[in-house]
Protein backbone atom coordinates (compact mmCIF):
# COMPACT_ATOMS: atom_id res chain seq x y z
CA UNK A 1 0.00 0.00 0.00
CA UNK A 2 1.42 3.14 -0.96
CA UNK A 3 -0.30 4.79 2.25
CA UNK A 4 1.94 3.02 4.54
CA UNK A 5 4.92 2.85 2.46
CA UNK A 6 5.05 7.16 2.25
CA UNK A 7 2.73 8.76 4.75
CA UNK A 8 3.49 12.23 3.85
CA UNK A 9 2.81 11.52 0.25
CA UNK A 10 -1.25 11.95 0.26
CA UNK A 11 -1.05 15.06 2.92
CA UNK A 12 2.05 16.81 0.65
CA UNK A 13 -0.37 15.58 -2.58
CA UNK A 14 -3.86 17.46 -1.09
CA UNK A 15 -2.08 20.48 0.13
CA UNK A 16 -0.29 21.27 -3.48
CA UNK A 17 -3.61 20.92 -5.14
CA UNK A 18 -5.29 22.90 -3.15
CA UNK A 19 -2.77 25.60 -2.84
CA UNK A 20 -3.12 25.28 -6.47
CA UNK A 21 -6.63 25.18 -6.66
CA UNK A 22 -6.76 28.07 -4.20
CA UNK A 23 -4.65 30.79 -5.83
CA UNK A 24 -7.64 32.63 -7.80
CA UNK A 25 -8.94 33.05 -4.16
CA UNK A 26 -5.97 34.33 -2.78
CA UNK A 27 -4.96 36.68 -5.51
CA UNK A 28 -8.66 37.83 -5.23
CA UNK A 29 -8.78 38.26 -1.35
CA UNK A 30 -5.43 40.17 -1.21
CA UNK A 31 -6.44 42.70 -3.56
CA UNK A 32 -9.00 43.74 -1.27
CA UNK A 33 -6.92 45.12 1.09
CA UNK A 34 -4.05 46.32 -1.26
CA UNK A 35 -3.75 50.37 -2.09
CA UNK A 36 -5.37 50.82 -5.13
CA UNK A 37 -1.67 51.46 -6.91
CA UNK A 38 -0.01 48.04 -6.50
CA UNK A 39 -2.26 46.16 -7.59
CA UNK A 40 -1.87 45.78 -11.45
CA UNK A 41 2.38 45.78 -10.38
CA UNK A 42 2.67 43.04 -8.74
CA UNK A 43 -0.39 40.70 -8.12
CA UNK A 44 1.01 37.66 -6.34
CA UNK A 45 2.35 39.61 -3.59
CA UNK A 46 0.83 40.11 0.04
CA UNK A 47 -0.16 43.61 0.68
CA UNK A 48 2.11 45.90 1.88
CA UNK A 49 1.23 47.17 4.49
CA UNK A 50 -2.86 46.20 4.01
CA UNK A 51 -5.42 48.78 3.79
CA UNK A 52 -9.06 49.19 4.03
CA UNK A 53 -9.11 52.34 2.26
CA UNK A 54 -11.09 49.89 -1.01
CA UNK A 55 -13.89 48.86 1.08
CA UNK A 56 -14.34 51.68 2.89
CA UNK A 57 -14.51 54.02 -0.39
CA UNK A 58 -16.97 51.27 -1.55
CA UNK A 59 -18.88 51.21 1.66
CA UNK A 60 -19.19 55.31 1.98
CA UNK A 61 -19.88 55.56 -2.27
CA UNK A 62 -21.71 58.47 -3.24
CA UNK A 63 -24.62 57.23 -4.64
CA UNK A 64 -24.82 53.95 -2.16
CA UNK A 65 -24.96 51.53 -4.74
CA UNK A 66 -23.90 48.92 -2.35
CA UNK A 67 -26.39 49.66 0.36
CA UNK A 68 -29.32 50.24 -2.06
CA UNK A 69 -28.36 46.95 -4.20
CA UNK A 70 -27.53 45.30 -1.07
CA UNK A 71 -30.92 45.63 0.61
CA UNK A 72 -32.72 44.23 -3.00
CA UNK A 73 -30.67 41.65 -2.78
CA UNK A 74 -31.72 40.76 0.94
CA UNK A 75 -35.35 41.20 0.07
CA UNK A 76 -35.74 39.28 -3.33
CA UNK A 77 -33.57 36.33 -1.45
CA UNK A 78 -35.09 35.92 1.72
CA UNK A 79 -38.88 36.45 0.38
CA UNK A 80 -38.38 34.06 -2.77
CA UNK A 81 -36.42 31.30 -0.54
CA UNK A 82 -39.33 31.33 1.97
CA UNK A 83 -41.78 30.84 -0.40
CA UNK A 84 -40.25 28.37 -1.95
CA UNK A 85 -39.63 26.16 1.01
CA UNK A 86 -42.99 26.67 1.79
CA UNK A 87 -44.74 25.35 -1.19
CA UNK A 88 -42.32 22.96 -2.08
CA UNK A 89 -42.99 21.48 1.09
CA UNK A 90 -46.20 21.13 0.65
CA UNK A 91 -45.85 20.58 -2.78
CA UNK A 92 -43.63 17.42 -2.13
CA UNK A 93 -45.39 15.92 0.51
CA UNK A 94 -48.64 15.62 -1.68
CA UNK A 95 -46.47 13.96 -4.21
CA UNK A 96 -44.82 11.69 -2.09
CA UNK A 97 -48.12 10.56 -0.69
CA UNK A 98 -50.11 10.54 -3.76
CA UNK A 99 -49.59 7.86 -6.00
CA UNK A 100 -52.97 8.91 -8.65
CA UNK A 101 -52.00 9.54 -12.47
CA UNK A 102 -52.37 13.17 -11.84
CA UNK A 103 -49.59 13.46 -9.25
CA UNK A 104 -47.78 11.32 -10.80
CA UNK A 105 -47.76 13.63 -14.01
CA UNK A 106 -46.82 16.81 -11.79
CA UNK A 107 -43.86 15.04 -10.71
CA UNK A 108 -42.86 14.52 -14.01
CA UNK A 109 -43.30 17.66 -15.12
CA UNK A 110 -41.61 19.09 -12.65
CA UNK A 111 -38.43 16.87 -13.28
CA UNK A 112 -38.56 18.06 -16.47
CA UNK A 113 -38.80 21.68 -15.14
CA UNK A 114 -34.69 20.67 -13.76
CA UNK A 115 -33.16 21.16 -16.78
CA UNK A 116 -34.65 24.01 -18.89
CA UNK A 117 -32.62 26.45 -18.86
CA UNK A 118 -33.72 29.67 -18.16
CA UNK A 119 -32.57 31.31 -21.56
CA UNK A 120 -35.51 28.82 -22.94
CA UNK A 121 -37.80 30.66 -21.44
CA UNK A 122 -36.78 34.21 -20.64
CA UNK A 123 -38.40 35.54 -23.59
CA UNK A 124 -41.99 34.83 -22.77
CA UNK A 125 -41.91 35.15 -19.49
CA UNK A 126 -40.89 38.97 -20.12
CA UNK A 127 -44.39 38.69 -21.58
CA UNK A 128 -46.16 37.22 -19.06
CA UNK A 129 -44.82 39.08 -15.95
CA UNK A 130 -46.07 42.68 -18.41
CA UNK A 131 -49.57 41.15 -18.68
CA UNK A 132 -49.52 40.47 -15.14
CA UNK A 133 -48.13 43.95 -14.70
CA UNK A 134 -45.01 42.75 -12.49
CA UNK A 135 -42.62 43.02 -15.04
CA UNK A 136 -39.42 45.53 -13.46
CA UNK A 137 -40.94 44.70 -10.00
CA UNK A 138 -39.16 42.87 -7.05
CA UNK A 139 -42.83 41.04 -6.88
CA UNK A 140 -42.35 39.75 -10.67
CA UNK A 141 -38.66 38.59 -10.01
CA UNK A 142 -39.62 37.08 -6.78
CA UNK A 143 -42.58 35.27 -8.72
CA UNK A 144 -39.86 33.65 -11.49
CA UNK A 145 -37.56 32.58 -9.01
CA UNK A 146 -40.32 30.92 -7.36
CA UNK A 147 -41.99 28.98 -10.14
CA UNK A 148 -37.94 28.44 -11.83
CA UNK A 149 -37.17 27.39 -8.21
CA UNK A 150 -40.03 24.92 -7.34
CA UNK A 151 -38.69 21.89 -9.36
CA UNK A 152 -35.45 21.59 -7.78
CA UNK A 153 -37.19 22.15 -3.99
CA UNK A 154 -39.89 19.60 -4.71
CA UNK A 155 -37.41 17.09 -6.23
CA UNK A 156 -35.45 17.26 -2.57
CA UNK A 157 -38.67 16.89 -0.08
CA UNK A 158 -40.58 14.39 -1.70
CA UNK A 159 -37.18 12.96 -1.69
CA UNK A 160 -37.12 13.02 1.91
CA UNK A 161 -40.31 12.56 2.82
CA UNK A 162 -39.55 8.55 2.03
CA UNK A 163 -37.54 8.57 5.08
CA UNK A 164 -41.00 10.21 7.13
CA UNK A 165 -43.02 6.98 8.79
CA UNK A 166 -46.66 7.67 7.03
CA UNK A 167 -47.56 5.79 10.48
CA UNK A 168 -46.70 9.35 12.41
CA UNK A 169 -49.49 11.07 9.83
CA UNK A 170 -51.84 8.39 10.19
CA UNK A 171 -51.96 8.73 14.27
CA UNK A 172 -51.98 12.34 14.03
CA UNK A 173 -54.98 11.79 11.95
CA UNK A 174 -56.96 9.18 14.24
CA UNK A 175 -55.85 11.77 16.88
CA UNK A 176 -58.49 14.40 15.21
CA UNK A 177 -55.47 16.57 13.68
CA UNK A 178 -56.36 18.13 9.98
CA UNK A 179 -53.79 17.52 7.16
CA UNK A 180 -53.22 20.92 7.68
CA UNK A 181 -52.08 20.75 11.16
CA UNK A 182 -50.37 17.49 10.99
CA UNK A 183 -48.13 18.46 8.12
CA UNK A 184 -47.15 21.73 10.01
CA UNK A 185 -46.80 19.93 13.43
CA UNK A 186 -45.41 16.47 12.67
CA UNK A 187 -43.98 16.66 9.14
CA UNK A 188 -42.59 20.11 8.60
CA UNK A 189 -40.30 19.54 12.00
CA UNK A 190 -39.26 16.35 10.73
CA UNK A 191 -38.14 17.35 7.47
CA UNK A 192 -35.68 19.83 9.02
CA UNK A 193 -32.23 18.81 7.37
CA UNK A 194 -34.62 19.05 3.56
CA UNK A 195 -35.28 22.37 4.77
CA UNK A 196 -31.87 23.22 5.48
CA UNK A 197 -30.55 22.61 2.43
CA UNK A 198 -33.20 23.78 -0.27
CA UNK A 199 -32.64 27.03 1.76
CA UNK A 200 -28.67 26.76 1.75
CA UNK A 201 -28.96 25.69 -2.54
CA UNK A 202 -31.73 28.19 -3.07
CA UNK A 203 -29.99 31.14 -1.18
CA UNK A 204 -27.08 30.74 -2.72
CA UNK A 205 -28.36 30.29 -6.33
CA UNK A 206 -30.28 33.33 -5.55
CA UNK A 207 -28.51 36.10 -4.17
CA UNK A 208 -25.52 34.93 -6.97
CA UNK A 209 -28.39 35.24 -9.59
CA UNK A 210 -27.37 37.54 -12.49
CA UNK A 211 -29.14 36.77 -15.76
CA UNK A 212 -32.76 36.37 -14.28
CA UNK A 213 -32.45 40.18 -12.39
CA UNK A 214 -30.57 41.60 -15.60
CA UNK A 215 -33.74 41.05 -17.69
CA UNK A 216 -37.09 40.56 -15.15
CA UNK A 217 -35.54 43.48 -12.63
CA UNK A 218 -34.46 45.52 -15.56
CA UNK A 219 -32.18 48.35 -15.30
CA UNK A 220 -34.67 51.02 -14.55
CA UNK A 221 -35.84 50.20 -10.98
CA UNK A 222 -32.56 49.34 -9.75
CA UNK A 223 -30.52 46.12 -9.34
CA UNK A 224 -29.53 43.52 -7.06
CA UNK A 225 -25.96 43.13 -5.42
CA UNK A 226 -24.69 40.43 -8.56
CA UNK A 227 -26.36 43.25 -11.17
CA UNK A 228 -24.86 45.98 -9.46
CA UNK A 229 -21.17 44.47 -9.66
CA UNK A 230 -21.36 43.43 -12.81
CA UNK A 231 -22.52 47.01 -13.78
CA UNK A 232 -20.13 48.99 -11.57
CA UNK A 233 -17.85 46.86 -14.05
CA UNK A 234 -17.01 49.70 -16.04
CA UNK A 235 -16.74 52.35 -13.28
CA UNK A 236 -13.83 49.93 -11.64
CA UNK A 237 -12.06 50.01 -14.56
CA UNK A 238 -9.04 51.45 -13.52
CA UNK A 239 -9.79 50.76 -10.17
CA UNK A 240 -8.88 46.79 -8.87
CA UNK A 241 -8.91 47.50 -5.46
CA UNK A 242 -12.49 48.96 -5.34
CA UNK A 243 -13.94 46.55 -7.59
CA UNK A 244 -12.00 43.48 -5.46
CA UNK A 245 -13.75 45.21 -2.22
CA UNK A 246 -17.23 45.34 -3.88
CA UNK A 247 -17.07 42.05 -4.66
CA UNK A 248 -15.92 40.60 -1.33
CA UNK A 249 -18.46 42.60 0.16
CA UNK A 250 -21.28 41.39 -2.18
CA UNK A 251 -19.93 37.66 -1.68
CA UNK A 252 -19.91 37.85 2.50
CA UNK A 253 -23.22 37.53 3.44
CA UNK A 254 -24.43 34.41 1.81
CA UNK A 255 -21.05 32.78 2.76
CA UNK A 256 -21.85 34.09 6.16
CA UNK A 257 -25.62 32.26 5.43
CA UNK A 258 -23.82 29.09 4.21
CA UNK A 259 -21.59 28.80 7.31
CA UNK A 260 -24.36 29.22 10.02
CA UNK A 261 -27.39 27.43 8.27
CA UNK A 262 -24.24 24.25 7.69
CA UNK A 263 -24.42 23.90 10.93
CA UNK A 264 -28.18 23.39 11.62
CA UNK A 265 -28.27 20.81 8.55
CA UNK A 266 -25.61 19.02 10.14
CA UNK A 267 -27.65 19.15 13.83
CA UNK A 268 -31.14 18.45 11.52
CA UNK A 269 -28.91 15.50 10.79
CA UNK A 270 -28.08 14.42 13.87
CA UNK A 271 -30.35 15.20 16.19
CA UNK A 272 -33.08 13.32 14.57
CA UNK A 273 -33.95 11.35 17.36
CA UNK A 274 -38.03 11.35 16.71
CA UNK A 275 -37.10 9.52 13.70
CA UNK A 276 -38.65 5.19 14.20
CA UNK B 1 -78.91 18.42 3.75
CA UNK B 2 -81.62 15.67 4.55
CA UNK B 3 -79.94 13.00 3.95
CA UNK B 4 -77.20 14.26 6.06
CA UNK B 5 -79.65 14.20 9.43
CA UNK B 6 -80.89 10.59 8.80
CA UNK B 7 -77.22 9.29 8.46
CA UNK B 8 -75.15 8.03 11.58
CA UNK B 9 -72.35 10.78 12.34
CA UNK B 10 -69.78 10.53 10.25
CA UNK B 11 -66.38 9.41 11.11
CA UNK B 12 -65.63 5.79 11.53
CA UNK B 13 -69.82 4.57 11.94
CA UNK B 14 -69.20 0.85 10.69
CA UNK B 15 -72.29 0.91 8.82
CA UNK B 16 -70.45 3.42 6.02
CA UNK B 17 -70.87 1.90 2.75
CA UNK B 18 -68.04 1.99 0.20
CA UNK B 19 -70.15 4.53 -1.85
CA UNK B 20 -70.71 7.09 0.84
CA UNK B 21 -67.11 6.83 2.05
CA UNK B 22 -65.89 7.94 -1.96
CA UNK B 23 -68.46 11.19 -1.37
CA UNK B 24 -67.03 12.01 1.77
CA UNK B 25 -63.21 11.90 0.39
CA UNK B 26 -64.17 13.93 -2.57
CA UNK B 27 -64.21 17.36 -1.35
CA UNK B 28 -61.51 16.99 1.55
CA UNK B 29 -59.53 15.53 -1.09
CA UNK B 30 -59.96 18.72 -3.67
CA UNK B 31 -59.55 20.84 -0.19
CA UNK B 32 -56.53 18.96 0.33
CA UNK B 33 -54.89 19.42 -3.49
CA UNK B 34 -55.75 23.21 -3.54
CA UNK B 35 -54.07 23.82 0.02
CA UNK B 36 -50.94 21.58 -0.60
CA UNK B 37 -50.52 20.70 -4.37
CA UNK B 38 -51.84 23.94 -6.14
CA UNK B 39 -49.97 26.82 -5.00
CA UNK B 40 -46.89 25.80 -6.16
CA UNK B 41 -48.05 24.04 -9.26
CA UNK B 42 -49.35 26.87 -10.80
CA UNK B 43 -46.75 29.15 -10.43
CA UNK B 44 -44.52 26.72 -11.77
CA UNK B 45 -47.52 25.85 -14.98
CA UNK B 46 -47.43 30.22 -15.23
CA UNK B 47 -44.16 30.56 -15.30
CA UNK B 48 -42.41 27.65 -16.86
CA UNK B 49 -44.51 25.41 -18.58
CA UNK B 50 -46.80 28.63 -20.03
CA UNK B 51 -43.64 30.27 -21.16
CA UNK B 52 -42.19 26.91 -22.77
CA UNK B 53 -45.16 26.21 -25.42
CA UNK B 54 -45.35 30.11 -25.63
CA UNK B 55 -41.55 29.85 -27.04
CA UNK B 56 -42.77 27.43 -29.53
CA UNK B 57 -45.49 29.84 -30.69
CA UNK B 58 -42.94 32.77 -31.06
CA UNK B 59 -40.60 30.61 -33.12
CA UNK B 60 -43.43 30.20 -35.75
CA UNK B 61 -43.51 33.64 -36.27
CA UNK B 62 -41.26 36.85 -37.26
CA UNK B 63 -42.01 38.59 -33.77
CA UNK B 64 -39.91 41.52 -33.10
CA UNK B 65 -39.96 44.02 -30.62
CA UNK B 66 -39.65 47.17 -32.75
CA UNK B 67 -42.10 45.93 -35.54
CA UNK B 68 -45.51 46.61 -35.25
CA UNK B 69 -47.33 43.80 -37.04
CA UNK B 70 -46.23 40.11 -36.39
CA UNK B 71 -46.91 36.87 -38.92
CA UNK B 72 -47.09 33.32 -39.12
CA UNK B 73 -44.61 32.33 -40.83
CA UNK B 74 -44.55 28.69 -40.34
CA UNK B 75 -41.12 26.75 -39.84
CA UNK B 76 -38.71 29.52 -41.66
CA UNK B 77 -37.09 30.59 -38.50
CA UNK B 78 -35.95 27.02 -38.37
CA UNK B 79 -34.60 27.02 -41.81
CA UNK B 80 -32.81 30.26 -41.46
CA UNK B 81 -31.33 29.13 -38.34
CA UNK B 82 -29.21 26.01 -40.53
CA UNK B 83 -27.71 28.75 -42.53
CA UNK B 84 -27.08 31.05 -40.25
CA UNK B 85 -23.29 31.47 -39.71
CA UNK B 86 -23.41 33.05 -35.65
CA UNK B 87 -26.13 29.80 -34.78
CA UNK B 88 -23.97 27.39 -36.61
CA UNK B 89 -20.46 28.90 -34.71
CA UNK B 90 -22.45 28.49 -31.39
CA UNK B 91 -23.51 25.22 -31.42
CA UNK B 92 -19.88 24.49 -31.91
CA UNK B 93 -18.99 26.40 -28.95
CA UNK B 94 -20.98 24.72 -26.63
CA UNK B 95 -20.23 21.49 -28.38
CA UNK B 96 -16.58 22.14 -27.20
CA UNK B 97 -17.61 23.83 -23.96
CA UNK B 98 -19.88 21.15 -22.73
CA UNK B 99 -17.40 18.34 -23.78
CA UNK B 100 -14.65 19.94 -21.70
CA UNK B 101 -16.66 20.68 -18.69
CA UNK B 102 -18.24 17.04 -18.30
CA UNK B 103 -15.25 15.28 -18.72
CA UNK B 104 -12.69 17.41 -16.83
CA UNK B 105 -14.38 18.37 -13.40
CA UNK B 106 -15.70 14.84 -13.29
CA UNK B 107 -12.25 13.07 -13.84
CA UNK B 108 -10.21 15.63 -11.60
CA UNK B 109 -13.56 15.46 -9.06
CA UNK B 110 -12.62 11.73 -8.31
CA UNK B 111 -9.32 12.31 -7.99
CA UNK B 112 -9.67 15.18 -5.84
CA UNK B 113 -12.10 13.11 -3.48
CA UNK B 114 -10.38 10.09 -3.37
CA UNK B 115 -7.66 11.97 -2.31
CA UNK B 116 -9.62 13.89 0.67
CA UNK B 117 -11.26 10.58 1.67
CA UNK B 118 -9.42 10.81 5.47
CA UNK B 119 -10.23 12.32 8.76
CA UNK B 120 -8.59 15.24 10.14
CA UNK B 121 -8.65 19.05 10.06
CA UNK B 122 -6.23 19.34 6.94
CA UNK B 123 -8.70 17.19 4.99
CA UNK B 124 -11.32 19.12 6.49
CA UNK B 125 -10.24 22.44 5.66
CA UNK B 126 -8.83 21.38 1.93
CA UNK B 127 -12.73 19.91 1.58
CA UNK B 128 -13.43 23.68 2.52
CA UNK B 129 -11.26 25.20 -0.03
CA UNK B 130 -12.28 22.99 -2.99
CA UNK B 131 -16.03 23.91 -2.22
CA UNK B 132 -15.42 27.25 -1.96
CA UNK B 133 -16.35 28.43 -5.63
CA UNK B 134 -19.97 26.91 -5.08
CA UNK B 135 -20.89 30.12 -2.98
CA UNK B 136 -19.35 32.33 -5.08
CA UNK B 137 -21.18 34.29 -8.04
CA UNK B 138 -20.15 33.45 -11.41
CA UNK B 139 -20.07 37.34 -12.30
CA UNK B 140 -17.63 37.21 -9.59
CA UNK B 141 -15.66 34.22 -10.34
CA UNK B 142 -15.11 35.55 -14.18
CA UNK B 143 -14.20 38.93 -12.78
CA UNK B 144 -10.98 37.40 -10.71
CA UNK B 145 -10.18 34.76 -13.68
CA UNK B 146 -10.52 37.69 -16.07
CA UNK B 147 -8.03 39.51 -13.91
CA UNK B 148 -5.76 36.61 -13.41
CA UNK B 149 -5.38 35.84 -16.82
CA UNK B 150 -5.29 39.11 -18.55
CA UNK B 151 -2.41 39.89 -20.67
CA UNK B 152 -0.36 41.51 -18.03
CA UNK B 153 -2.20 39.24 -14.69
CA UNK B 154 -0.61 37.28 -12.63
CA UNK B 155 -0.16 33.96 -14.36
CA UNK B 156 1.70 35.87 -17.40
CA UNK B 157 3.60 38.15 -14.72
CA UNK B 158 4.75 34.42 -13.07
CA UNK B 159 5.41 32.87 -16.80
CA UNK B 160 7.40 35.78 -17.48
CA UNK B 161 9.71 35.96 -14.52
CA UNK B 162 10.43 32.00 -15.52
CA UNK B 163 11.71 33.53 -18.62
CA UNK B 164 8.68 32.81 -21.07
CA UNK B 165 9.26 35.46 -23.28
CA UNK B 166 5.72 35.91 -24.77
CA UNK B 167 3.11 34.35 -22.94
CA UNK B 168 -0.49 33.52 -24.49
CA UNK B 169 -3.00 36.11 -24.49
CA UNK B 170 -4.97 33.38 -22.45
CA UNK B 171 -8.48 35.41 -23.06
CA UNK B 172 -7.54 37.79 -25.55
CA UNK B 173 -5.94 34.72 -28.08
CA UNK B 174 -9.20 33.86 -30.85
CA UNK B 175 -7.62 30.38 -30.38
CA UNK B 176 -7.41 29.87 -26.49
CA UNK B 177 -9.89 31.57 -25.32
CA UNK B 178 -12.58 29.18 -25.69
CA UNK B 179 -10.37 26.45 -23.85
CA UNK B 180 -9.32 29.61 -20.95
CA UNK B 181 -13.35 30.27 -20.57
CA UNK B 182 -14.05 26.45 -20.33
CA UNK B 183 -11.41 26.03 -17.52
CA UNK B 184 -12.92 28.63 -15.52
CA UNK B 185 -16.36 26.98 -15.61
CA UNK B 186 -14.53 23.99 -14.86
CA UNK B 187 -12.71 25.21 -11.78
CA UNK B 188 -15.99 27.10 -10.56
CA UNK B 189 -17.66 23.41 -10.89
CA UNK B 190 -14.94 21.05 -9.23
CA UNK B 191 -16.48 21.52 -5.82
CA UNK B 192 -19.68 19.92 -6.64
CA UNK B 193 -18.17 16.68 -8.31
CA UNK B 194 -15.89 16.99 -5.38
CA UNK B 195 -18.63 16.49 -3.03
CA UNK B 196 -20.80 14.29 -4.63
CA UNK B 197 -17.85 11.81 -5.09
CA UNK B 198 -17.26 12.05 -1.10
CA UNK B 199 -20.63 11.45 -0.89
CA UNK B 200 -20.58 8.19 -3.41
CA UNK B 201 -16.95 7.31 -1.34
CA UNK B 202 -18.96 7.11 2.20
CA UNK B 203 -21.13 4.37 0.44
CA UNK B 204 -18.05 1.71 -0.81
CA UNK B 205 -17.98 -0.99 1.92
CA UNK B 206 -14.30 -0.60 3.63
CA UNK B 207 -14.60 -4.36 3.66
CA UNK B 208 -15.25 -4.69 -0.35
CA UNK B 209 -11.66 -2.82 -0.18
CA UNK B 210 -9.83 -4.91 2.54
CA UNK B 211 -10.78 -8.18 0.85
CA UNK B 212 -9.56 -7.38 -1.94
CA UNK B 213 -6.33 -6.31 -0.90
CA UNK B 214 -5.81 -9.34 1.08
CA UNK B 215 -6.73 -11.44 -2.98
CA UNK B 216 -3.76 -9.37 -3.63
CA UNK B 217 -4.95 -6.18 -5.85
CA UNK B 218 -3.06 -2.96 -5.87
CA UNK B 219 -4.45 0.17 -4.82
CA UNK B 220 -4.95 0.81 -8.87
CA UNK B 221 -6.52 -2.43 -9.32
CA UNK B 222 -8.65 -2.07 -6.28
CA UNK B 223 -9.96 1.99 -7.46
CA UNK B 224 -10.80 0.33 -10.83
CA UNK B 225 -12.44 -2.47 -9.62
CA UNK B 226 -13.83 -2.13 -6.57
CA UNK B 227 -14.44 1.85 -5.69
CA UNK B 228 -15.50 3.13 -9.66
CA UNK B 229 -18.05 0.74 -10.14
CA UNK B 230 -19.65 1.50 -6.89
CA UNK B 231 -19.44 5.27 -7.87
CA UNK B 232 -21.73 4.75 -10.51
CA UNK B 233 -24.37 6.65 -9.29
CA UNK B 234 -21.75 9.83 -8.57
CA UNK B 235 -20.44 10.01 -11.83
CA UNK B 236 -24.48 9.77 -13.06
CA UNK B 237 -25.61 12.95 -10.78
CA UNK B 238 -22.62 14.77 -12.00
CA UNK B 239 -22.45 14.21 -15.81
CA UNK B 240 -26.36 15.21 -15.89
CA UNK B 241 -25.49 18.42 -13.62
CA UNK B 242 -22.64 19.15 -15.67
CA UNK B 243 -24.25 18.79 -19.08
CA UNK B 244 -26.92 20.87 -18.21
CA UNK B 245 -24.90 23.49 -16.51
CA UNK B 246 -22.50 23.48 -19.61
CA UNK B 247 -24.99 24.04 -22.38
CA UNK B 248 -26.34 27.63 -20.26
CA UNK B 249 -23.63 28.87 -19.78
CA UNK B 250 -23.99 32.65 -20.22
CA UNK B 251 -22.71 34.59 -17.17
CA UNK B 252 -19.08 33.83 -17.93
CA UNK B 253 -19.16 34.48 -21.60
CA UNK B 254 -20.89 37.66 -20.49
CA UNK B 255 -18.33 39.14 -18.31
CA UNK B 256 -15.17 37.60 -19.47
CA UNK B 257 -15.44 38.37 -23.51
CA UNK B 258 -18.39 39.05 -24.00
CA UNK B 259 -18.30 36.47 -27.06
CA UNK B 260 -15.19 37.04 -28.25
CA UNK B 261 -12.12 37.89 -29.47
CA UNK B 262 -12.81 37.78 -32.61
CA UNK B 263 -16.58 37.18 -33.98
CA UNK B 264 -18.41 34.90 -31.85
CA UNK B 265 -15.31 32.87 -30.31
CA UNK B 266 -16.74 32.21 -27.52
CA UNK B 267 -20.90 32.80 -28.16
CA UNK B 268 -22.61 29.74 -26.80
CA UNK B 269 -25.95 28.91 -27.59
CA UNK B 270 -27.32 30.78 -24.35
CA UNK B 271 -25.80 33.76 -25.37
CA UNK B 272 -26.81 33.94 -28.92
CA UNK B 273 -30.32 33.19 -27.94
CA UNK B 274 -30.12 36.31 -25.05
CA UNK B 275 -28.16 38.54 -27.42
CA UNK B 276 -30.39 38.05 -30.48
CA UNK B 277 -33.74 38.29 -27.71
CA UNK B 278 -32.91 41.32 -25.60
CA UNK B 279 -30.15 43.03 -27.95
CA UNK B 280 -31.16 42.63 -31.49
CA UNK B 281 -34.97 42.00 -29.70
CA UNK B 282 -35.43 39.28 -32.56
CA UNK B 283 -38.12 37.40 -30.54
CA UNK B 284 -39.93 35.34 -33.09
CA UNK B 285 -36.25 34.05 -34.50
CA UNK B 286 -34.71 34.14 -31.08
CA UNK B 287 -37.62 31.48 -29.96
CA UNK B 288 -36.22 29.22 -32.57
CA UNK B 289 -33.27 29.03 -31.11
CA UNK B 290 -34.57 28.55 -27.40
CA UNK B 291 -36.46 25.92 -28.87
CA UNK B 292 -32.93 24.04 -30.51
CA UNK B 293 -31.45 24.28 -27.49
CA UNK B 294 -34.33 22.60 -25.51
CA UNK B 295 -34.88 19.97 -27.68
CA UNK B 296 -30.81 19.48 -28.00
CA UNK B 297 -30.53 19.49 -23.42
CA UNK B 298 -33.58 17.51 -23.31
CA UNK B 299 -32.21 14.74 -25.55
CA UNK B 300 -28.74 14.83 -24.21
CA UNK B 301 -30.11 14.46 -20.34
CA UNK B 302 -32.45 11.88 -21.78
CA UNK B 303 -29.65 10.16 -23.33
CA UNK B 304 -26.81 10.21 -20.66
CA UNK B 305 -29.57 8.63 -18.03
CA UNK B 306 -30.30 6.07 -19.89
CA UNK B 307 -26.46 5.09 -20.65
CA UNK B 308 -25.29 5.96 -17.45
CA UNK B 309 -28.37 4.44 -15.55
CA UNK B 310 -27.78 1.34 -17.20
CA UNK B 311 -24.78 0.57 -15.83
CA UNK B 312 -25.91 1.12 -12.19
CA UNK B 313 -28.29 -1.10 -12.51
CA UNK B 314 -26.02 -3.99 -13.89
CA UNK B 315 -23.88 -3.68 -10.74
Amino acid sequence: MTGSRAPWLRPLVALLAGAFFALPLYIALINVFKPSGQVAANAMSPPAPPTLDNLVRVLTGPDSLFWSSLRTSVVVTSLSIVILTLLSALLGHYLARHTRWWSRAIMVLLLCGLMIPPQVILIPVTQVLKSLGLMSTLQGLILFNVGYYVPFGVFVFSGFMKGVPRELEEAAAIDGATRWQTFWRIVFPLLRPATASVLIFLGVWIWNDFLNPLIIYGPREGTTIMTGVYKSLGRYAADFGGMFALMFLATLPILVFYLLLQKQFVKGLTGGATKG
Amino acid sequence: MAVGVTRPKPGRAPSGTRGSRARRARRPGARHFLLFAAPGTLVYVCLVLVPIVMSVGYSLTDQALLRPTTSFVGLRNYRLLLQDETFLQSLKVTTILTLIVVVVPNVLGVAIAVLLDRRGWLYNALRGVFFTPMVISSVVISVIWTRVLADDGPVNQALRALGVQDPPGWLSDPDIALYSLSSIVCWQLLGFCVVVYLAGLQGVPQELAEAAAIDGAGPVRRFWSVTWPLLAPALTINTVVLLISAFKIFDHVKVITNGGPGTGTTASVAFVVLQEGFVDNRTGYASAEAVVMLVVIAALSVLTLRILGRREVQL
